[in-house]
């Protein structure tokens, strides 16, 4: 995945959108883009595997995020923030 | 009161009553304490930030116009309570620090060639069951500069939509894809950096 940035050294066969993609493909993979510029996108994947497997895993790493497991809130957290409340609720009546 | 639907548990508390402020409490606290622990990873400030924004929630529950969602109008009151906690210096393991895209991109080879990226989508499901991917996936998210930070957390962590993230954060839907894209770069190199040493190692 290269792009058209200048800086870079030009390389034989890199894609010249590489770089573009790059910047959208969170986009893509949550279905927020235009389907035009979804299809020019699959028609550059067509031929750019780095791509591919990029927005495969990028994909996967948003879904392990939501996946990741939820934290325990211990009992004494949970027993001291209802004693707060119920003290502030007490001094404001 | 804790199987009673939302809308009516918000009705009663604005009206006063007690109970249902309390079910109102206990249906959310353990996700704000979840969201907190993320942000700060330490007990103590989790609980400074869970308690800062049920007293904001109880303060102010009759303030609240069902403009918005209940959640993300909590979850605003919650981002808040942590990056003014973070602003205080309280607990900052990341400084404030941009991540440049082009720094994340992978680079072509010395020759020009195209950079080899794995595709480990497949071995990320059956490792999601493994604990040590989940301390990898905690530690990635725990290295991100706050305000990439807080961004994932709520968009792939919490769930909420890009809109109600910009909502919460007061940003504009363009700057927090444009945080949460960065952000799944960042955590994306750090995966591929795990699944590359375990392919090592069964090499």
């Amino acid at each position: 995945m290269r792009g058209n940035t200048g800086a870079e050294p030009q390389g034989k066969d890199v894609p010249v959108n590489c770089r573009e993609l790059f910047e959208r493909l969170s986009e893509f993979v949550d279905g927020e883009l235009s389907q035009e510029i979804c299809e020019e996108i699959r028609k550059h994947m067509e031929g750019c595997d780095p791509c591919v497997n990029f927005a495969k895993t990028l994909k996967s790493t948003a879904d392990l995020c939501r996946r990741l497991p939820s934290q325990t809130m211990p009992p004494e957290v949970a027993g001291e923030l209802h004693m707060l409340l119920s003290k502030h609720l007490r001094q404001s009546r | 009161m804790c199987n009673e639907n939302e809308q009516d548990l918000i009705l009663a508390s604005q009206s006063g009553d007690l109970a249902a402020l309390d079910a109102l409490v206990r249906r959310h606290q353990g996700r704000v304490y979840g969201f907190a622990m993320r942000m700060c990873r330490n007990v103590e400030d989790a609980k400074d930030i869970l308690q800062e924004t049920f007293l904001g929630m109880v303060r102010s529950i009759r303030e609240f116009r069902q403009e918005s969602k209940f959640t993300t109008w909590l979850y605003r009151i919650a981002s808040n309570a942590c990056l003014k906690k973070h602003r205080r210096g309280v607990f900052d393991p990341t400084p404030e620090q941009e991540l440049s895209l082009d720094a994340l991109m992978p680079r072509p080879d010395s020759d020009g060639r195209r950079p080899e990226i794995a595709d480990w989508s497949e071995d990320a499901e059956r490792a999601l069951l493994n604990g040590e991917l989940t301390g990898r996936m905690e530690a990635a998210i725990d290295k991100l500069p706050r305000e990439y930070k807080i961004v994932l957390l709520l968009r792939d962590v919490e769930g909420f939509s890009a809109e109600e993230t910009a909502e919460m954060l007061k940003l504009s839907v363009p700057a927090v894809k444009s945080r949460l894209h960065r952000a799944r770069v960042f955590v994306r190199k750090e995966l591929a950096d795990y699944f590359q040493e375990k392919q090592a190692e069964r090499a």
